[in-house]
C-alpha cells in the first residue's frame, strides 16, 4: 500500500490505515474516500503523509505519474517559461510550481 | 499623440448601473423599510426571470457549498445573506458595462475568466485567512484587473502601442502601461472605483494589487488580490493581457501568514467553483 506524501493526494483516494493527529484523535478511518475537505483537514493538522490503497482511480488519473520522461521534462520548461523572474530556491515558488506542473499534466492547457 | 490622463479616461464613462441598476435600487428601498423581509427583498428578485434561474443555480453550486438543495429565492438568500447577493448584483452590472469593449487586444471572454477565477480565490484566501467579509475579496478580485478594459474601451490607440512596446521588448504588460502612459491599470481602476463611490478597502485593495506592501490602510486586502492574481495568472484560467506570471511580492506573502501546504487546497477549490460562477456571471 503506498505511503503519499499529504500534499500529492488526490480527491477521490481511499485511505487504508487510520489516520491520528499526535494526540491520537482519529482524523481520518481506514477505508475512507477522501474528499477535498478531508485532505484540506489533513493539511492543517500537519499529516505528512498517509496510506492509500494502490490502484485507485485518482491514482490511475494522475497523468503526471505516467508521463514520459521526455514529454514531461518538454512541459516542465513550458511551464516554467511563463514565470517572470522567479526563484527556483523560493519554497513557496518551488510548492506552487509543483502544483501547477500536475494540474497542467492532468488537463488541457487554458482549462 | 499625448496619453490620456486617469481623469480624462474615467469621467468619459458612463456612471449608470446600467439594466440592474432599478433592481438595485428596490432591493436598498426594501432594506431601508421597516417591514422589510427576506420575503420583499425576494419578491424583487423574482421580478428578474434569468437572475432568479442564476441566483438559484449559483446557490446550489459548489462555490456556495450547502448540503441541502435550494429551490427559492427567499431560501437561497437566507443562506447566501443579502449583501453577497448585493456584491454579486454589482459584479453583474460592471461585466454588463462592459459588454461593448472588443477583443481586439485581449478576448473578453478570456478577460472576465481571468477576473472571475481571481475573485473566487481572493473570496478562498479571506476564508482560509478568516479575513472578514470573504465575498468582498471576490468582488476585489473580480475588478482588479478592469483598468485594462477602460483602456481598450476609451484609448485603444495608446493600448495598441502598449501591446506593441509589451511584444517587441518582452517586458511585463504592466511596464510598457506605465513607460506609454505614465500610470498603469491598477491606478486607473482605482480613480474609477473612486469615482463610482465603491468603499475605500475595495478601492485600495484593487489600485494597489502589483504594490501590496506600499498600501498601509487596506494591506491585507490587496495582499489578497495580489496572491489571488499570481495564482490565477500560474494556472492560466483566462487571461487579461499578461503573457507571465507577475512575481510574487514576497512581503505580501508574509503579511497573509500562509504556509506553501495551503495553496494546493486554493487552487484545488478555485478549479472546483470555476464553472458555477463562470455560468452565474458569463452565462457560459
Amino acid at each position: 500500500m503506498p505511503r503519499i506524501k499529504t500534499e500529492s493526494l488526490q480527491e477521490g483516494m481511499v485511505v487504508s490505515v487510520d489516520v491520528k493527529n499526535i494526540d491520537n484523535m482519529l482524523l481520518i478511518p481506514s477505508g475512507c474516500t477522501l474528499t477535498v475537505r478531508q485532505i484540506g483537514i489533513l493539511q492543517a493538522w500537519g499529516v505528512e503523509n498517509i496510506e492509500v490503497k494502490s490502484g485507485g482511480d485518482a491514482e490511475a488519473a494522475d497523468k503526471m505519474t505516467t508521463m514520459p520522461a521526455d514529454a514531461l521534462e518538454k512541459l516542465t520548461a513550458e511551464v516554467r517559461a511563463t514565470f517572470w523572474k522567479a526563484d527556483d530556491a523560493d519554497p513557496v515558488f518551488a510548492e506552487l510550481f509543483k502544483i501547477i506542473l500536475r494540474r497542467r499534466a492532468n488537463r488541457p492547457a487554458g482549462k | 499623440m499625448n496619453p490620456p490622463t486617469l481623469e480624462e479616461l474615467v469621467l468619459a464613462l458612463p456612471s449608470s448601473l446600467g439594466s440592474y441598476g432599478p433592481l438595485m435600487q428596490e432591493i436598498e428601498k426594501a432594506l431601508a423599510s421597516p417591514q422589510c423581509s427576506l420575503g420583499m427583498i425576494a419578491d424583487v428578485i423574482e421580478k428578474d426571470i434569468d437572475l432568479t434561474a442564476r441566483l438559484l443555480r449559483f446557490s446550489n453550486s459548489a462555490y456556495c457549498g450547502f448540503s441541502t438543495r435550494l429551490s427559492t429565492v427567499t431560501e437561497a438568500i437566507g443562506l447566501i445573506g443579502i449583501q453577497q447577493v448585493q456584491d454579486l448584483l454589482t459584479a453583474s452590472s460592471v461585466i454588463e458595462r462592459f459588454a461593448g469593449v472588443s477583443n481586439e487586444f485581449v478576448s473578453v471572454q478570456s478577460f472576465w475568466q481571468h477576473s472571475l477565477a481571481t475573485g473566487i480565490a481572493g473570496r478562498l484566501i479571506a476564508m482560509e485567512r478568516r479575513l472578514p467579509r470573504p465575498d468582498r475579496l471576490f468582488v476585489s478580485g473580480l475588478l482588479h484587473d478592469i483598468g485594462r478594459l477602460v483602456l481598450f474601451l476609451q484609448a485603444p490607440k495608446h493600448a495598441q502601442k502598449i501591446f506593441e512596446l509589451y511584444k517587441k521588448e518582452r517586458i511585463l504588460l504592466r511596464e510598457a502601461e506605465v513607460r506609454v502612459l505614465g500610470y498603469d491599470h491598477q491606478n486607473l481602476a482605482e480613480s474609477l472605483l473612486k469615482s463610482w463611490k465603491y468603499p475605500p478597502p475595495l478601492v485600495m485593495a484593487v489600485g494597489n494589487h502589483h504594490n501590496p506592501s506600499s498600501c498601509e490602510a487596506a494591506r491585507v486586502e490587496a495582499a489578497v488580490v495580489h496572491l489571488s492574481d499570481h495564482l490565477v495568472n500560474a494556472m492560466r484560467v483566462g487571461s487579461s493581457g499578461e503573457h507571465f506570471v507577475p512575481p510574487l511580492n514576497p512581503q505580501a506573502w508574509t503579511t497573509l501568514g500562509m504556509t506553501p501546504g495551503s495553496l494546493q487546497m486554493i487552487v484545488r477549490g478555485i478549479d472546483e467553483q470555476f464553472d458555477a460562477v463562470q455560468e452565474m456571471f458569463l452565462g457560459a
